[in-house]
This record gives C-alpha cells, structure tokens and sequence, in this order.
C-alpha cells in the first residue's frame, strides 16, 4: 500500500507542474486526445495527434476561446495502446486525472471508440470521434458525437458511384464481389450493411466473404479463396496497415488482379510504400470518412513542412477539424463545464463543414454529424488522391485495371 | 468453527483497513485500482482452489472467468438482466464448465494437464469470435442503476469486490480446515498415496474444480461490471490466465493469504507503471511481472507469504529443533528394552490356521514380456506380521500395488476377510481395510504431523470430532504424540516413517502393508520402529512388510514370504527360510551361507 501511496502522490504532483508551467493568461481550455500512440495502431494515432497540435496551433492564433477571455486550447494526450483492454483503462485514467478536461476526441479505432465512450458517457464528458461504426452513436449515448458518415453510410454512399464508375468505364457492370475484412467494429458495420441489402440494390453478388481477426499473420488462405473465386470486384476493409500491407503483396505474388475497393485508411498510409511498389498499387480505391483534398492545400503543406507526411489522411484532417468544432461550441457554452459543452455540442449550428466531407456543422438526435458524406480517395502516381466527390477531387478517378 | 472465525481476524483488520483507505481515495483511477486489486486477489483463490491445493496447474483459468463475464454481459445486453441475478448463476455457469472440463481433463496430469487446460480458453477465444462478439459492453442503465449493480461512486465496486473477497476467504478457510481441504492438499502431495489413503481423488478433484470453476465465474461476471467493455481477448485471454497464476504463485499458492499479498503488491504497481509510462515504455505491465516472478523463483519459490512464514518460524523455531533428541530418548530407551536378538521369544501368537484376514490366490500380473508377479497365492492370519523379501525387482512392490488396487492383476483372487476386493480402486479398497505406506516418504510437507495423520483419518470419520480422535489413537499408537504439532518438512527419516505408518492406521485398517519401512533408519532407530510394529501386531493388526534388511526382518516378522522373478520361491518361519540353501544363496548371499 506504502508504495502505492507513493506512486500516487509523485502522480499529483507530476499533474500539477504540467498544469503551471503552460498556464497563460487565462487558464486554458483542456481538450484530451485518447488515441493510440503505441502499438500496431500507433501510426494512425500519431497522425491524429499531428493534425490535433495544428488545429490547437490555429484555433488559439485566432485567439483562442473569445467568450472565455481568449482561453486558448490545451492538448491532453492520452494513449489508448493498441487492445481494447488497454483502451478501456486509458479512459478510465483520463478522466480520473484529468478532471479539468472540457471534451476529448478519439480514439481512430471504432473498436476503442466503443470501449472508451462507455467511460466518458459515464463521466459526461463529450468525445467527438472520427470513427465510423455505426455502433457507436446507436447506444443512445448523450455525449458522443460522430463526425464521420457511419460506415453503413459509407458504403451505401460508395457502392453506386463505384459500380458507376466501373461501368462508365469498362463498359461493364461488375456482378460478383468478394469480401475480406478484419473484424473491427467499423469494418463488420460496413460488411453488416453491404449484407443487409445494399449488395442487392446495387445488383452485385457475394461470393465469398473472408473475416480475420488483426494483426494478421499469414494472407495466403484469404488471397487463394479470392483467385479460386474470380470476382469481378474485391471488397477489402483492413484496419491495421501490416495487414493491408500483407494482403496486397500477396495479391501480387499470386497475380491476383482484381480491381480492388478498399474502406478505410489503411492502404492509403504512407508506410505502404516501405514494402510496395507504387506502381502496382496504382488505381487503388478507398472510401475514406474524409481526406486532405481541394481548398486545404495550405494545410497540406504546413503537415509536409511540419512533420514531413506526404500528404493528410483522414486521421490529421479529421481531427484537425474536431478543434475547430470544440472552439465553435465552447464559444456557444461558454464555459468550462463539461456537460454545458455536452449541450452545446448537441445544438451547434456551425454552417457547411469546412474539414469533414458534405453536411453542417451540426448533430443529429443521435449524435450523427448531418449530412456527413465520404470521400473516394485511388493511387495515382504513388499518391493516394482525392476523387471524389467533385468539389473536393484532386484528380479524376480512373478504373483500376486488370 | 471457533478456529476458522479466529483465523479470520486478521483478515478482518485488513479488511476493514483497506476498505478504510478506499473511503479516502479520491481519483477515480485509484479507487479503479484498488477494486482490481481485490477482484484479481479473488481470482488468485478461485486458482488457489484447486491448483494450489491440489498442485495440478491450470494455465486455463480464463475459461471460467470468460464464461461468468460473457454470460453476464450478454444477458445484460440482449435480456436485460441484471448482473445483481448473473453474478450468482455466473458462478453456476462456471462451476458446471468446471465440471464438463474436468472430467475429461483429470485423466491427465502433471504437465499435460497444465497444458490441456491452456486449450479451453484459447477455444472459448475463438467460440466468443466467431459468434460475433469482437468486443460488447454494458449497456448504461439511465433509470435506476443501482438495480443493474451501476454507480457513480467506484467505492461502491471496491466494497462489492471485498465482500466477494470476503466470502471467498470464509470459503477457502472452512475447506482447508475440513476433509475437503485436506484430501485436496494429500492429492498435491502424492496422489497415489491419497488415493491410497482412502482419498476418492477424482471425486475431490471434480469438487475442487468446481468450486474453484464457480467462484472464477462470478469473479468474472463481477470484473465485466467494474470493466464495463469485453472482448474475448480481454477474458479468456492468456494473460488472465496467467495474472491468477501469477499473483498467487507471487503471494504463496496454497494459503488463503498469497492471492491477496500478490494481488496487493503487483496490482498496483503494474497499472501505475503502466499509466505512468505506458506510452513511453508499452507493455511495461509484462515486464515487472515478468521480472517478479523472475526474482521470487529465486528468492522465494513457494511465494511471499512462505518465505516470510519460514523467516519468522525460523527465528523461534530453532530451540525447538535442539530439543528434539532429548525428549525423544525416553522412547529409544523403552525401544531398546522391548527388542531382543532373539526373535522366536518374541513371536506373536498368531496361529497359522486361524481363518485368514488376507487371502492372496493365485495372483498373476505382467508387463508385455515381463511377469512381474506369477501365480502368487498366501494367506495372512489375523495378528501375523508377514516379512515379504526378495532380491530387487523381485516383484514385492508390484504385489503391494496390485493388493491395494493401484493396479489391476491379469489374474486371480483377492479376498478380505472373505469379502472379493479385487478390481476396486484404491481408495474403495483403503476404506474396506488396507492401509499402506509407500517405499518413498510422500510427507505433507507443509502440514502438522497431526494433519498429515488426520488426511487418514478421514476414512472412516462421519465427524470431524471423530476424524480428531482418531488422529490422536493413531499419533499415539505410532508414538508420535509429543511431535504432533511439528511441521512434517523438519522431521526425521524415522518420524516420518512412523507418521506414514500413523497415517495409515488413522484409516482403521484390517492390515496394514508396509513398503521398507525400515530403509534408511540406523540400528537404533530401526528397532525403534521395530518395537512399535510389534506393539501393533500385539494390540491385533495384521502387518504385511517388505524389507532389505534382513537382520531387522529377522527380529520381526512370524513368517517369510520370498519371492524371486514374480514367483514364490518358499515360504515359512524365519529360521527355516533363513537356513534354506536356496535362499540363502540366491538372496542372502554368500556370507550367510558361511555363517549358518
């Protein structure tokens, strides 16, 4: 107990000298970051943190939180680690150390989404999350808000203009689709929704349906199963970039070339090109909740020059738009309570959505951002670009080839 | 009673003085801590149960926890039940998989047992994946929480999770004082001797697996409500396993105290570290418990609470120790006095004729090729003391195994008291009146010598009253009544031949079959003994020996039985075997053949 003893004061008092030396003129805003910084999930995590810094950097040049004396913003970083578990106790950690926290946002991985909102529901404290399960905002929780098209969304979104895209192109309507997904939250919400109808409006037909459980340590089963079946269309949903990694390159190895859509950020990351060839990924798809594009070219610089990435995923811009919300409701709530951002948060007006694809500002009943649309990013010329929707493409979108 | 409620004093303050510290802790995380510590203190007992009585390692915990986790969620979730109903038939649930998986599991053991056990989990992992369930939480209850075990204040978890504690050690304690607790320690010790001690081992197992499994549900059931989100990963994990493992194996396995000394220590400084430097140093948790258990197999093999118990014995025990030798003369003495060179003065007046306690007809057993004992038939009178002797390998153990059931002859007849035993198991054919000792020493190492005597006792005890009386008619009959309250792991050979001896009188046997009893004890104390198997033979036991030494079988026994390649070479009183060329050539050697 003695030692336990200890450990806890060293804890307060560690806590209390980070909090006076940043202390400006007026006590700033605390907003946490819980996401993975360690582990296989540790790189999406360390690029939401990046676009966290530049969005904190930009909210507070423009002078902080006005209706609280210019209170600027102060990032709390908390890591999720890289299981559920791991997640679940770094919630707990959070806001039992932190209890000056405002709001937080969280966690890339829908799974930890799941878990670390059922702590901060519980201690009324608002997460806006990038994630897109639709799981997360179905609990009828009060304080989570998704500013992600969920992923059923995603994918009803996605699959017309992809079976569009194919048929403008190749002349011809794909008819049979394969899946292969993890089984992340986000990803069975996705393969949930494709399953329960979405397959059929759009008149494709399932033939075979691969999950696996990451991190994966052997593709050659999986990648067999899709050569074996021939679809016109593959299906592919990877959470953990090694397992993208190892699927593709498998794909390779066994010359399966079938056009390939992916959901999710995974393929798109920069470290795919460690291990692959640029030139065999091109034409590539992913649907992504959101994506640097048109009209963030500065951004986009600023996060090359700054952190030398090579372009924004959804991860940076993403969260780099959560402080910009955090400012616009702190500004309505003016205040440092929690739940009266809670409530803010609940009836923001904050006009069209500057960083996050299609909709408002705004939340519905359930939490869900309005409107919220996806964009469609492809590799093109070792660079994953936007291409769609229009307003925001890049780069038009070419057909994968076989 | 009186004894486990006073053994629980010093629970009670900590107790009440942990709970006292949880009143005063006000950061959430901390509070988080000291419920876990408790939870996973209570896990460590549930594995205690039954691998630290027992000794049969589990790497498969996790199974019964998973179950009382999952079964509580889900019901939860999908029925809207409360975990106020789940937990008790979370226990339920774990005490029936506890079952389902041991009566397979339980043919197997040592290493494999261990091993096989790990496989459960891992199998449920798959199970709770493939039905769908990469991670489920509870669902938050808005209206009356308390009804669904939800608080706001988490010092309401941490005294729900004492009071689990609390009636786990109240369990733990009255177990360990009862039967059950006993049979479980003699099954740790040498299961062939429990079971030959009248112990139904697979029955006791089944019982200790159960209740181990039951009190592993609703500690898991009670982990998912303080956790509030679940994957199979989370609860049927390997580190869940391991963490029961690991705290009590840290703490002292086999005492109620070890779970809750290693939960306390390692607990808490594994999440602090974690949360401290968890994202500097990920996995920081793996590394002090690996390091923990790396240094207490060094420092302390059998856990803290031992190391410190011995330390603290160690210092007042060693006048003890000293003493022993003297207060022990009076019986060399008396020994010496009773013992005579000359054996046919002092023959028990058995009659050869009268009807038979032990009827041994032609009984055959072999292995492959070998036939390790062929067509061997005698008869034992009530009161005789029978000297079995042999060249090694001669087949006299083999013998004893196949009188007392450890194996299965291929052929023949034994009869007790008229009565057909044959193909009984060992245990069955202990309570119908054969006691035995064993060529190596299996001593409770850890128990009284009273204790060790009264895991016999339990045989024909309908009471513990009865089962104390005829520990001490035992401890008395092998003269060990001054030494009854000594550790058996500082005796002497000697002494732990007699308290083998007393422990299988504490059965009440019809006879009693001794396996080198003599073996290893100097002239002195081999009569000693001596003195005291005649006593038995005297007071009306009928006494089956095998023995090396001849010299002391000489002074023994009323008749010899020898054996050579698994046959009866010849049988009768000592001096005419003694002088039987044969004998005295083929198993005596060439010495005695020129001293006859």
């Amino acid at each position: 107990m003695n030692i336990m003893r200890k450990l806890m004061c060293s804890t307060v008092v560690a806590a209390l000298g980070a909090g006076s030396a940043l202390a400006q003129d007026a006590e700033p805003v605390q907003i946490g970051l819980i996401a993975p910084v360690s582990g296989i999930y540790a790189r999406p995590g360390q690029v939401m943190k990046m676009g966290a810094e530049l969005g904190v950097e930009d909210v507070n040049a423009a002078g902080g939180i006005e209706c609280l004396n210019g209170a600027p913003l102060e990032l709390v970083v908390i890591d999720s680690g890289d299981s559920v578990e791991k997640a679940t106790n770094a919630a707990q950690r959070m806001v039992a150390d932190y209890p000056d926290l405002v709001g937080a946002t969280g966690s890339y991985l829908s799974s930890f989404t799941l878990a670390v909102t059922e702590v901060t529901e519980r201690a009324n404290l608002p997460v806006l999350t990038l994630s897109y399960s639709d799981l997360i905002t179905e609990r009828g929780y009060e304080n989570v808000f998704q500013t992600s098209a969920t992923a059923g969304g995603q994918a009803e979104i996605a699959l017309p203009i992809i079976m569009d895209l194919a048929e403008e192109q190749t002349g011809k309507r794909p008819e049979t689709v394969a899946v292969i997904t993890d089984n992340t939250a986000a990803s069975l919400s996705s393969v949930e929704r494709m399953k329960n109808g979405l397959l059929d409006d759009v008149g494709l037909e399932l033939v075979s349906e691969e999950v696996f459980t990451p991190p994966l340590s052997d593709a050659t089963s999986l990648i067999q199963t899709i050569r074996a079946r021939q679809p016109d269309l593959l299906f592919f949903l990877p959470t953990v970039i090694s397992d993208a990694n190892l699927i593709l390159e498998k794909m390779q190895e066994f010359r399966v070339s079938v056009p390939t859509i992916s959901f999710g950020i995974a393929i798109a990351e920069p470290e795919v090109l460690n291990t692959m060839d640029p030139e065999l990924l091109d034409g590539v798809m992913s649907a992504v909740a959101n994506w640097g594009a048109a009209g963030q070219e500065d951004l986009i610089q600023r996060l090359k020059d700054e952190y030398g990435e090579p372009w924004m995923t959804q991860n940076a811009i993403s969260t780099y738009g959560d402080m910009w919300v955090f400012k616009a409701a702190l500004e309505e709530s003016c205040s440092r309570d929690r739940e009266a951002l809670g409530e803010a948060l609940r009836n923001l007006d904050g006009g069209p959505s500057e960083y996050y694809p299609g909709g408002t500002i705004s939340f519905d009943d359930m939490g869900r951002r309005e409107g919220a649309s996806l964009t469609i990013i492809q590799w093109q010329e070792g660079v994953p670009v936007t291409v769609f929707p229009e307003e925001l493409a890049v780069a038009a979108p070419k057909w994968p080839t076989e | 009673m009186s004894k486990v409620f006073k053994s629980l004093i010093p629970f009670g303050i900590f107790a009440v003085a942990y709970l006292a510290l949880s009143m005063v802790v006000t950061n959430s995380y901390y509070q988080f801590i000291l419920t876990m510590v408790l939870v996973w203190a209570s896990f460590g007992l549930s594995w205690n149960m039954l691998s630290g009585y027992t000794g049969l390692i589990s790497f498969g915990h996790a199974s019964f926890f998973g179950l009382g986790a999952f079964a509580t969620v889900l019901a939860h979730y999908h029925l809207g039940i409360s975990p106020w109903i789940m937990l008790p038939v979370s226990a339920l649930i774990g005490a029936t998989a506890g079952v389902l998986i041991g009566l397979p599991t339980f043919r197997l053991r040592g290493h494999y047992f261990a091993l096989s056990m790990l496989a459960y989990p891992l199998a449920f992992m798959y199970v709770f994946q493939w039905l769908g369930y990469p991670e489920i939480s509870l669902p938050r209850e808005r209206e009356n929480p308390a009804a669904y075990m939800q608080f706001d204040d988490g010092r309401i978890y941490t005294l729900l999770a004492m009071l689990i504690l609390a009636a786990i050690v109240v369990l733990t304690r009255i177990i360990e004082t009862r039967r059950f607790g006993m049979a479980l320690i003699a099954i740790k010790q040498n299961e062939a001797a429990a079971e030959a001690a009248g112990i139904n081992t697979l029955g006791w197992k089944l019982a200790a697996i159960a209740v181990s499994g039951g009190i592993a549900g609703l500690v898991g059931a009670f982990y998912s409500v303080v956790i509030l989100v679940i994957t199979p990963h989370s609860v049927f994990g390997m580190l869940i396993s391991a963490q029961a493992l690991t705290v009590t194996m840290f703490g002292g396995v086999g005492t109620v105290w070890g779970p809750i000394i290693g939960a306390s220590f390692l607990i808490p400084i594994a999440e602090t570290l974690h949360a401290e430097l968890g994202s500097y140093l990920p996995g920081i948790q793996g590394v002090v418990y690996g390091i923990a258990i790396v240094v207490l197999i060094i420092a302390a093999p059998e856990g803290l609470y031992w190391k410190a118990r011995d330390l603290f014995r160690g210092r007042s025990g060693t006048g003890g120790e000293t003493e022993m030798p003297k207060s022990e003369t009076p019986a060399d003495a008396e020994a010496l006095a009773t013992v005579t060179p000359l054996p046919t003065q002092f023959r028990t007046s058995a009659d050869a004729d009268a009807e038979p306690v032990l009827e041994v007809d032609n009984l055959s057993k072999s292995f492959g090729g070998l036939k390790a004992v062929q067509n061997v038939s005698f008869k034992v009178p009530a009161g005789m003391i029978l000297g079995i002797i042999g060249p090694n390998g001669a087949g006299k153990t083999t013998l004893f195994n196949l009188l007392n059931g450890f194996q299965k002859p291929d052929e023949g007849r034994v009869r007790l008291n008229g009565g057909d035993v044959l193909g009984e198991k060992p245990h069955a054919i202990c309570r119908a009146g054969v006691g035995r000792t064993f060529q190596i020493m299996r001593p409770f190492k850890r128990m009284s010598v009273h204790d060790n005597v009264k895991v016999g006792a339990y045989v024909h005890a309908a009471s513990e009253d009865e089962a104390e009386e005829i520990t001490r008619a035992a401890l008395h009959e092998a003269g060990l009544d001054g030494i009854a309250e000594r550790m058996a792991g500082g005796l002497t050979t000697k002494d732990l031949r007699l308290m083998e001896l007393a422990r299988a009188l504490a059965g009440r046997p019809e006879i009693l079959l001794l396996d080198e009893t003599l073996a290893g004890l100097g002239k002195h104390e081999s009569e000693e003994v001596i003195a005291i198997i005649r006593r038995l033979a005297k007071s009306g036991k009928t006494i089956v020996i095998i023995e090396h030494t001849m010299q002391a079988m000489v002074q023994l026994v009323d008749r010899f039985l020898v054996l050579d390649h698994g046959e009866v070479v010849t049988e009768g009183e000592p001096e005419a075997v003694t002088r039987d060329p044969r004998v005295i050539e083929a198993y005596l050697g060439k010495k005695w053949a020129s001293n006859a």
